[in-house]
């Protein structure tokens, strides 16, 4: 037996004694002693979640709804939103055992936590999955899992040092389009030229006035790692618009449609032709009529564009007249969609279906497309040294430096 | 448009219209390949940095030198490492100017510069992975606060060179620095084993199983010496 691979019962055991004395809930609910419907706690997995807003609150519900989760403590910048997602919990239970955080570090410190699910916005990713990597947590990280280049091979490095699942978080790569990635497998198309993905637009810098920060916020701790900026309301705004009024249309927070619709278009994208676990050799942009537009170049001659004049999203490019070789379509492992496969990858220590790698991969389409419009030129990348060939300048974009006193 | 744009610098303050600057931003992409061009905008930069403009100015002058600064932005940047308002936009530009110039400076920051900006120049040092910084690195190492101490681990961990391994081993970890110093001797145990130096990372992981070390750090140090095991 490989002594490394420590048991749901065996982690309990070992972990007991410090849960007990660090004072945690001792008060047993009649569901913890378990039944035909619900395992007891020894076969359940201990969840916590981080960043409890949109995206967040709804990743909860789904965490909640599993019997096989046991749903413990909620993290949050936001009093109010971290109240309302632990009174969703002691709901739940009926119980008032889920414990708030103001701080994410507090609720990796719990040894009795065996996962995780982050939704905050996109640069604290990086930051929050290694750091519970390091804390020996599994992890669902809703997408887009990196806000830079350099964060995805440091993610994957972390998990896989610490031996931890885990899971990007786009429902849609596999429930949105399964119809042409089934049509692209069963070799419907015959061999696969090309896709194109309609998506954006890119995120902007953001100059918004100052205003009065609500008292229920820690403004610090909500810019953790981005450059410091005073707080305005739409700054930081969690709804799903990219053109300005939520922090998902700004540089510092996140790559704007094209990587928030981006990591589900172009999951998709790289599912369907099937170049999940690749990245591109060379970005190459266009101009057709006025219009900008990528090609991303993939070692095995298959081709993603971006936007390409004449052709939808997702529209495939295949070999008509031509074979190809059936494969069966990967799915979810477990019951529940992707919540549900991560829950049963936990379990069986197996691989989920968005595995970092893959999230990774998906996320380097969008930020090597980031940096192509960015700079005005086409680029080529060399994904094993994960650096962009004979240009300094592009490559000053693999990365931004963090404010103090975060760091990968 | 351009010296519109470099005039509205000059005032330019929470809540103006980012459009006002953009010029600059288009003239850094249009100039590429143009050094004469290249200088002049530097230079424009350099004195926007260095006059009175309001603090979002210097903070987009200093984004904008993250793509065009060379070693003549590094002086106007380092007089900015100990500004609590701006040693971080001035770290935004350093980081990434590839010039021995700013590692010298963000190295000779360390003496001048406490708390988190000393922090945040530690960080920068260790992701620009220059092997010169090792040396540096290893007084916060054993820096008093153990805040300091962990994030100079972690810098060495991010250069991950056996210099790097070779500071942490002999670092004297506490309770409150050993993780840190345990996950960045991971990484430069796994950079040795993928050198083929499996006696090394061999020596790294038993150095951490010795220690201690947590639940979470003795299985990934467990994994690793079990890697250095094989043929």
């Amino acid at each position: 037996m490989d002594k490394n691979k420590l048991t749901r019962r065996r982690f309990l055991k070992t972990t007991g004694a410090a849960t007990a004395v660090l004072g945690f809930p001792t008060i047993i609910p009649s569901s913890a002693l378990g039944n035909a419907d619900t395992p007891p706690p020894s076969n359940r997995i201990v969840m916590g979640g981080i960043g409890i807003g949109n995206m967040g609150s709804g990743d909860q519900g789904a965490f909640l709804g599993k019997k096989d989760v046991q749903y413990v403590a909620v993290s949050d910048v936001r009093k109010k939103q971290l109240n309302a997602a632990k009174d969703r919990a002691d709901k739940r239970y009926q119980n008032t055992d889920c414990k708030a955080y103001g701080d994410f570090r507090e609720l990796l410190a719990r040894p009795d936590i065996d996962a995780v699910h982050i939704a905050t916005p996109d640069h604290w990713h990086a930051i929050m999955v290694i750091e519970a990597c390091r804390a020996g947590k599994d992890v669902f990280c809703q997408k887009p899992e990196t806000r830079t280049l350099r964060e995805g091979p440091l993610m994957i490095e972390a998990a896989k040092r610490y031996g931890r699942v885990v899971s990007g978080g786009s429902q849609r790569v596999l429930e949105d389009y399964r119809g042409i990635v089934e049509r692209c497998w069963r070799g419907d198309h015959g061999p696969i030229k090309s896709i194109n993905v309609e998506v954006g637009p890119l995120s902007q810098p953001c100059n918004l006035p100052p205003e009065t920060c609500p008292e229920d916020m820690d403004w610090e701790m909500w810019l953790g790692p981005a450059p410091w900026a005073p707080y305005n309301a739409k700054r930081c705004d969690g709804n799903f618009g990219t053109g300005g009024g939520s922090w998902r249309s700004y540089i510092d927070y996140s790559g704007g449609g094209m990587t928030d619709w981006g990591a589900h278009h172009f999951g998709g994208a790289t599912f369907a032709v099937d170049v999940r676990e690749l990245q591109p050799t060379d970005v190459i942009l266009q101009n057709e009529s006025g219009k900008k537009f990528l090609t991303f170049q993939y070692p095995n001659g298959i081709q993603i564009t971006h936007n390409k004049p004449g052709r939808g999203n997702m529209n495939v490019e295949g070999t008509p007249g031509e074979k190809k070789e059936a494969k069966p379509v990967p799915k979810y492992a477990g019951q529940g969609g992707i919540t549900g496969d991560f829950i049963e990858c936990v379990k069986t220590r197996g691989t989920p279906f968005r595995n970092l790698e893959s999230a990774v991969n998906t996320m380097a389409v969008c930020h090597l497309g980031i940096i192509a419009y960015t700079v005005g030129r086409s680029l080529k990348w060399d994904a094993a040294k994960q650096s962009f060939i004979n240009d300094e300048e592009a490559n000053r974009f693999l990365d931004r430096a963090r404010r103090e006193p975060w760091q990968i | 448009m351009l010296d519109k744009a470099f005039e509205a610098l000059k005032t330019y303050d929470w809540g103006m219209d980012p459009k006002l600057i953009q010029p600059i931003d288009e003239a850094i992409v249009s100039t590429h390949g143009d050094a004469a061009a290249r200088k002049d905008l530097e230079s424009r930069l350099i004195a926007a940095l260095q006059g009175e403009a309001p603090r979002a100015a210097k903070d987009a002058v200093c984004r904008a030198l993250r793509t065009i600064g060379t070693a003549a932005s590094v002086p106007a940047l380092a007089a900015l490492l100990a500004d609590e308002k701006l040693s971080h936009m001035a770290r935004y530009a350093l980081q990434c100017i590839p010039a021995p110039e700013a590692e010298k400076a963000l190295a000779e920051a360390l003496s001048k510069v406490g708390g988190k900006l000393k922090i945040g120049v530690i960080s920068s040092l260790g992701v620009r992975r220059s092997a010169a910084a090792v040396a540096p690195l290893q007084a916060p190492l054993a820096d008093s606060d153990p805040v300091i101490a962990r994030a100079a681990a972690c810098a060495l961990g991010t250069i991950g060179s056996p210099e790097a391994n070779q500071a942490l081993t002999a670092a004297k970890a506490r309770p409150e620095t050993k993780d840190a110093i345990a996950d960045s001797m991971l990484e430069c145990a796994e950079n040795l084993l993928a050198a083929g130096k499996k006696q090394e990372a061999k020596a790294a992981y038993e150095k951490i199983l010795s220690d201690s070390p947590s639940k979470a750090v003795k299985i990934a140090a467990e994994r690793g010496a079990a890697a250095c095991a094989g043929s």
